[in-house]
């Protein structure tokens, strides 16, 4: 149970990270709060040459809150959203979201940008974000990208990342004032990864109603413009039949699976009438 | 090696460790703080939990080396501290231990939730500490004990501290220390040592073998039952269009070696192996047996795969196929099904779309340029798939509500 053996360092911004990752002769890995590579490195699931330890650039402990949305720096924490020590512009979404996550002695350290970047399809974070049509930023040796964060992730553990890219922040959109969202998980454990999540957010000042299914076997399903399957205002209206669809069509074979996903999207629906 | 030092219960502690090792066997093996156990040593049982910047976390999945100049606080710390010696007491009085594995680390987790929880309800306090397992006494005692600790404490007018007093954004720990650079000396890099081979071993196929994970991939090609069938005779034409496999030799009773490389996220491995291809003209169905061992992890893989070519009923041909294996050693402690299955997909869709280009070129009787796989180093393929699921979605949106 342990890693083996590597090399490790600690840059202080993010040019000198960039430096670090672009040697293609060694396999290198960017380390946040450890709390998804860790268990990998201790099962030796996972045995690179050198660990990136990006928490020591202040710019990615950092966030910015600008005209229409909040920028959080990669190495933000869930216990540093779950606790307000940035501001809230999804009216209580992300704290409420972080709060849910693994346990707290996890979420001091465990961190936003490799949550997402570790891209497991189960984690909250590619779920609830998509939803709320965040996009993160990625730096590279030839730039910066922007993308929206569910095409971030590719599939089951993995990101879009290209050859010494960096994911720097992710950027989150503020809320309507009449916005409301809902957010639900499917866990047997508290705290365990979830075997279905549903995300939804409607914010009709801004003419968003999206949902999300998460937590299959790959990237969420992202359904842009729900109105459609949420029918408008009665609750009876959920048309459970076209997301069963729709997840069969995106290959979920399993009919008590799809069942499960179309549940936690309808719960998630009635959190987001509820508020 | 590299210098760390911290602040261990007050006192400052420097060592020489390997960028490798966790807090927890710092403090454990080279300082005698034995109060932290360690038990599933990868931040699922709670154990190991100790206070790094007077929060808690995990000391078995935290570096020593990432927590530079931080402060630690460690079940021995807190014989002073004042919440710790009312859990204490009331762990006593509830009966809340029983072979006291899990204690070190319940009391760690109970101390942040009186700290922080200004009036739980049981559920909440069972939530709280799910993150904490403890296998002898139960949790009725220990749930007793925190109830009765926070109770107590809010009667003598003590509000709870929500964010547990820390003002710092970042990893706890994080944030203190000045840049590092470990100058080990490199041994063989990863990217070296997958790149060896290793010489096949000879196949040994056990008739009552039974493989654990199965799945069945179908797919339809826009050429001929007939062509199809030809190609998956030719196996170099079939290994190309594999991503991340190639062949080593073929042998005219159909016995191949070969390398298969995947990839999922940072878990790479590559299989060195030998396969028996068998076909049957007459049904146009073949299996490849095969097993293969990925040194670096230590792992090893046995699979049988069936393949049956079809007319498909509105022209060209469907290719079903049965995949069966069992994974052994390192890489099948990692036990997520659904995401072997997403790896599967992938690794499906990228064959198709190079096994279409392969029949292509020679329905063209194989003139011009030979078409270079689409997907060709290894399996990395997530967007492959997507893009397809993606087109097919948009189709059925639009036919459900009349939208694009």
């Amino acid at each position: 149970m342990k890693p083996v053996n590597f090399d490790y360092a600690r840059p202080l911004d993010v040019d000198g990270a960039l430096a670090l990752l672009a040697d293609e002769t060694a396999l290198v890995k960017v380390v946040a709060g450890s709390q998804s590579l860790g268990p990998m490195l201790n099962l030796r699931l996972v045995q690179p040459d050198l660990l990136v330890d990006i928490t020591g650039v202040e710019e990615l402990r950092s966030f910015e809150e600008s005209g229409d949305k909040l920028t959080l720096g990669a190495c933000i924490t869930h216990a540093d959203i779950e606790d307000g020590r940035l501001p809230d512009v999804t009216h209580g979404a992300l704290p409420s979201v972080a709060s849910g996550i693994a346990y707290r002695a996890v979420r001091n350290r465990g961190t936003v940008g490799g949550s997402l970047t570790h891209a497991d399809p189960s984690a909250d974070w590619v779920s609830m974000l998509a939803a709320l049509g965040a996009t993160v930023t990625l730096r590279g040796p030839e730039g910066a990208r922007h993308l929206p964060v569910e095409e971030y992730m590719l599939g089951a553990l993995e990101a879009d990342l290209r050859p010494g890219e960096l994911l720097v922040s992710v950027t989150v959109p503020k809320l309507g004032s009449g916005a409301s969202w809902g957010y639900y998980k499917s866990c047997r454990k508290t705290g365990e990864f979830a075997h279905a999540i549903g995300a939804m957010l409607i914010d009709p000042e801004r003419g968003i109603c999206r949902a999300v299914i998460g937590a299959t076997e790959t990237r969420p399903l992202v359904i842009a413009d729900a109105k459609g399957l949420i029918g408008d205002g009665d609750p009876a209206a959920f048309d459970s039949k076209a997301v069963t669809a729709a997840l069969t069509e995106a290959g979920m074979r399993d009919p008590i699976e799809r069942q499960t996903h179309s549940v936690a999207l309808r719960r998630a629906v009635e959190g987001a009438r509820g508020r | 090696m590299t210098q760390v030092t911290l602040t261990v219960n007050g006192k400052p502690l420097s060592a020489e460790v390997e960028p490798r090792t966790h807090l927890a066997d710092l403090l454990r093996e080279t300082h005698n703080l034995t109060g932290t156990h360690i038990g599933c040593e990868h931040g699922v049982c709670g154990a190991c939990t100790i206070l790094i910047d007077g929060v808690p976390a995990r000391s078995c999945i935290t570096f020593a080396v990432a927590c530079e100049q931080a402060e630690i606080t460690t079940i021995e710390g807190l014989d002073e501290d004042e919440i710790g010696a009312e859990l204490r007491e009331a762990f006593q009085k509830e009966h809340g231990l029983q072979c006291g594995y899990c204690t070190p680390g319940m009391i760690v987790a109970a101390r942040d939730l009186v700290l922080r929880l200004q009036a739980p309800s049981e559920k909440e306090i069972r939530t709280a500490m799910s993150g904490n397992l403890c296998r002898c006494t139960g949790y009725v005692g220990i749930i007793r004990a925190i109830q009765d600790v926070i109770a107590e404490r809010r009667a003598r007018g003590i509000d709870a501290i929500p964010d547990g007093g820390r003002k710092a954004l970042g990893p706890a720990g994080s944030g203190h220390a000045a840049a590092a650079e470990s100058a080990a000396p490199r041994k063989e890099t990863a990217a070296a040592a997958t790149s060896k081979t290793v010489a096949a071993e000879a196949l040994e196929v056990d008739p009552d073998w039974k493989p654990q994970t199965s799945f069945r991939q179908s797919f339809t090609v826009s050429h001929s039952p007939a062509e199809v069938w030809a190609f998956f005779g030719r196996i170099a034409d079939v290994i190309a269009c594999l991503p991340g496999a190639s062949l080593t030799s073929e042998s005219e009773d159909g016995q191949v070696t070969g390398e298969m490389r995947v990839k999922a996220g940072p878990i790479a491995a590559a299989f060195q192996g030998v396969a028996q291809v068998t076909r049957d003209e007459a049904s146009r169905s073949g299996r490849v047996i095969g097993t293969g061992k990925d040194t670096r992890s230590k792992s090893a893989t046995r699979g049988a795969m069936e393949y049956r070519v079809k007319p498909a009923p509105d022209g060209g041909t469907d290719v079903e196929v049965d995949v069966g294996f069992t994974l052994t050693g390192m890489l099948a402690q990692f036990g997520r099904s659904g995401l072997v299955n997403d790896v599967a997909n992938r690794l499906t869709s990228a064959f198709v779309q190079n096994l279409e280009a392969r029949l292509d070129y020679a329905a063209r009787g194989g003139e011009g340029e030979a078409p270079e796989p689409a997907v060709a180093a290894e399996l990395n393929a997530g967007a492959l798939l997507w893009s397809v699921i993606a087109g097919r979605l948009k189709r059925l949106f639009a036919k459900l509500f009349g939208r694009g």
